[in-house]
């Protein structure tokens, strides 16, 4: 292995980091954070909280789906929920100033509330993860992509069928999802050779 | 003739006898080093989330991010090896991963040596509040004493660590900083995982086409 003639390196490559806020936040103190001219990132922050919308004076929702939450309660109007204003960027359309509901019992779940703008919410979708996969692999100043194992999973069918050497996918436990070497993409890779086909296969 | 193909074979079979070891131990490591590594996100996640209690929520969330333009500051320089004889398989081919941790952007040279030293001495004693270079003058000194490393390089790496820090604001938990620390030992791990992972898999493609040469 040691024998082969080293190609000079590149010049200096990104880690790239589709992970949930937690993971990323770390990640970005270690330095590792990158905004291009552009304003691309080289980081997906994978939210599993779900913004619903509903109509002004409203006492219906519309429950989209939630990602590793409980199922959506109804707006109850004795609930007294703080308000936070959010940035406008957070969401698809904005025609005006947006409040958001913190409701008490259900943290993880953010209820918003329009003024003057009826809206869709956004989360991160699995299409918006695909995305996010496809261009950190086909990006060429990217070394290594760093992928919550649980995010790899909704898209294990991609994960699995990525066969290049550089950049080097990476799966990483979440704080609620520890790491489990039957998912790992590498390892399933290589379990061929200790399962029994290819064993009695080696055998004839 | 015959004795030269009886050596030829013999060869070929150490060689086999090799991938295989090496592909075993490129797999024990890599599931080790991702076991440390797991250990030590979580130590992260967990003074994240104390730095998060101290300081309060609005304070450390993704909101706060930095989105104007900005280069990382900690990279990677890529090594691709070439086998003897090139191969189909693209995953023959290892690469080797390095890691630059607080280079400066303005094409200062990858530093990761010369911090390792400082980076043992702060994590003595990771209580320390950084409240300007007064303070870290000691640890300086140490530095220098004991490894002769420049105190520029040292200078550089801290100035880089406090501006990621700055983008949570001016005044910070230590437990932010200790969730720092963390995450950058996280980043070591997870180079070094990268790397096994490029070992065990090249290890791999080259023991399955023996297996294949051998069923032909």
């Amino acid at each position: 292995m040691a024998n082969g003639a080293q190609i000079p390196s590149k010049s200096s490559a990104l880690i790239a980091m589709i992970a949930d806020e937690d993971t990323i936040t770390g990640f970005l103190l270690a330095g590792v954070g990158n905004v291009d001219l552009r304003r691309k990132t080289n980081y997906l922050i994978v939210d599993s909280i779900c913004l619903i919308y509903f109509v002004e004076g409203s006492k219906s929702i519309s429950p989209c789906n939630l990602a590793n939450t409980e199922p959506v309660p109804r707006l109850d109007d004795r609930v007294h929920p703080t308000q936070t204003k959010l940035k406008p960027k957070d969401f698809v359309n904005e025609t005006g100033p947006i409040y958001s509901t913190h409701i008490g019992f259900y943290p993880s779940i953010v209820m918003l509330r329009s003024v003057t703008w009826n809206g869709t919410a956004k989360e991160t979708t699995v299409k918006a993860i695909e995305d996010a996969f496809k261009e950190f692999t086909t990006k060429e100043d990217i070394a290594i992509v760093l992928i919550s194992q649980y995010v790899a999973n909704m898209i294990r069918f991609l994960v699995d069928s990525y066969n290049k050497p550089v950049p080097a996918i990476l799966e990483i436990p979440s704080k609620d999802h520890p790491y489990d070497p039957t998912h790992d993409s590498v390892l399933s890779r290589v379990k061929y050779l200790f399962s029994a086909e290819s064993v009695a296969s080696g055998r004839r | 003739m015959e004795e030269v193909e009886g050596n030829q074979r013999s060869e070929d079979g150490r060689k086999a006898e090799e991938n295989i070891l090496q592909f075993m131990d490129s797999m024990d490591s890599y599931l080790t080093l991702l076991d440390s590594m797991s250990s030590t996100l979580r130590q992260g996640w967990l003074e994240l989330a104390s730095a998060r209690h101290s300081m309060g929520a609005s304070r450390v969330n993704s909101a706060l991010f930095d989105l104007k333009l900005h280069s990382a500051v900690t990279t990677l320089q890529v090594a691709e090896q070439d086998g003897e004889s090139p191969l189909a398989d693209p995953m023959v081919k290892q690469s080797h991963f390095t890691l630059c941790k607080w280079a400066s952007p303005n094409g200062g040279k990858c530093c990761s040596e010369e911090i390792e030293d400082g980076d043992k001495l702060q994590k003595k004693s990771p209580q320390l509040r950084h409240r300007g270079l007064s303070q870290f003058s000691e640890l300086q000194e140490k530095l220098v004493a004991s490894s002769g490393a420049p105190l520029i390089v040292e200078d550089q790496v801290q100035k880089e660590r406090s501006k990621s820090l700055s983008v949570f604001g001016t005044l910070v938990s230590p437990k932010l900083r200790g969730a720092q620390f963390s995450f950058e030992t996280a980043l070591v791990t997870l180079v070094e995982i990268a790397n096994m992972r490029s070992l065990m898999l090249s290890a791999f493609a080259q023991v399955r086409q023996e297996m294949e040469g051998r069923k032909e």
